[in-house]
């Protein structure tokens, strides 16, 4: 399956800005993440804890709605999903 | 008019537009690029994602607030110094509702809409922090 990942702010100059995932069917959000994480460690560190979990300030989205990050482990990415990573917002 | 967009915008022909029969108030926000010894700051926004909750955070404050207008254009893309950055423009019968509504609209960007802020700096760059740091849980907005 095809996944479109997106990472904004620092997280995008960390990983780029747009990523076109292939992964196997039945990956979580959590496990799509890692798997492009696991060759930066920079990156991993930015957004994982140390238990593999995202840090707490880490925003998830995905079709464009908000993920809570206890849930990501369990969310199965479905082929053409669009996921989303990011820092706090700052606009205005 | 809701927009995310790198022009600027004529805040007084929006003023104009907003002006009703009925309306008693216009209140306008400008937000402003400060200088915090930056050279310029760049704006990135989702921008699918923030064009969708800005007209839901317009249609929100319209009608808790009983507006009459509501427009809201944020900025993208590299801005000098003194440039606008977000302008929102809302009319009403009377001043309480449109102060009340201007404020209800910016805070909820605030914490909100996926739009971020880098400083450039001569040293470089800094991601301005946001006021909501956690990722865990419901919007709030």
């Amino acid at each position: 399956m095809s996944v479109r990942i997106r990472f904004f702010a620092q997280f995008g100059e960390l990983f780029g800005t747009e990523i076109i995932q292939e992964s196997v069917p039945g990956t979580t959000f959590t496990g799509l993440i890692m798997e492009i994480a696991a060759k930066n460690k920079e990156g991993y560190d930015a957004i994982f804890d140390k238990n593999g979990a995202f840090l707490d300030f880490v925003i998830l989205m995905k079709n464009g709605k908000r993920l809570d990050n206890a849930d990501a482990g369990k969310t199965r990415i479905a082929d053409g999903d669009e996921i989303a990573v990011f820092p706090p917002v700052a606009g205005g | 008019m809701i927009a995310i967009q790198t022009d600027d915008v004529d805040i007084g022909a929006l003023i104009n537009a907003a002006k009703q029969s009925r309306t008693g108030a216009v209140v306008v926000f400008d937000g402003i690029v400060r200088d915090d010894d930056i050279i310029e700051m760049e704006l990135e926004a989702y921008e699918e994602v923030a064009l969708k909750e800005l007209e839901r955070i317009a249609e929100d404050a319209k009608q808790k607030f009983n507006l009459q207008s509501v427009d809201i254009i944020h900025r993208i893309g590299r801005l000098a110094v003194g440039e606008n950055i977000l302008i929102i423009v809302v009319s009403a019968g009377h001043r309480e509702e449109a102060y009340a509504g201007s404020r209800f609209i910016i805070e909820a960007i605030k914490a909100g809409v996926p739009i971020w802020k880098k400083e450039l700096t001569r040293d470089g760059g800094r991601w301005v922090p946001g006021d909501h740091p956690h990722g865990s849980g419901s919007k709030k907005t």
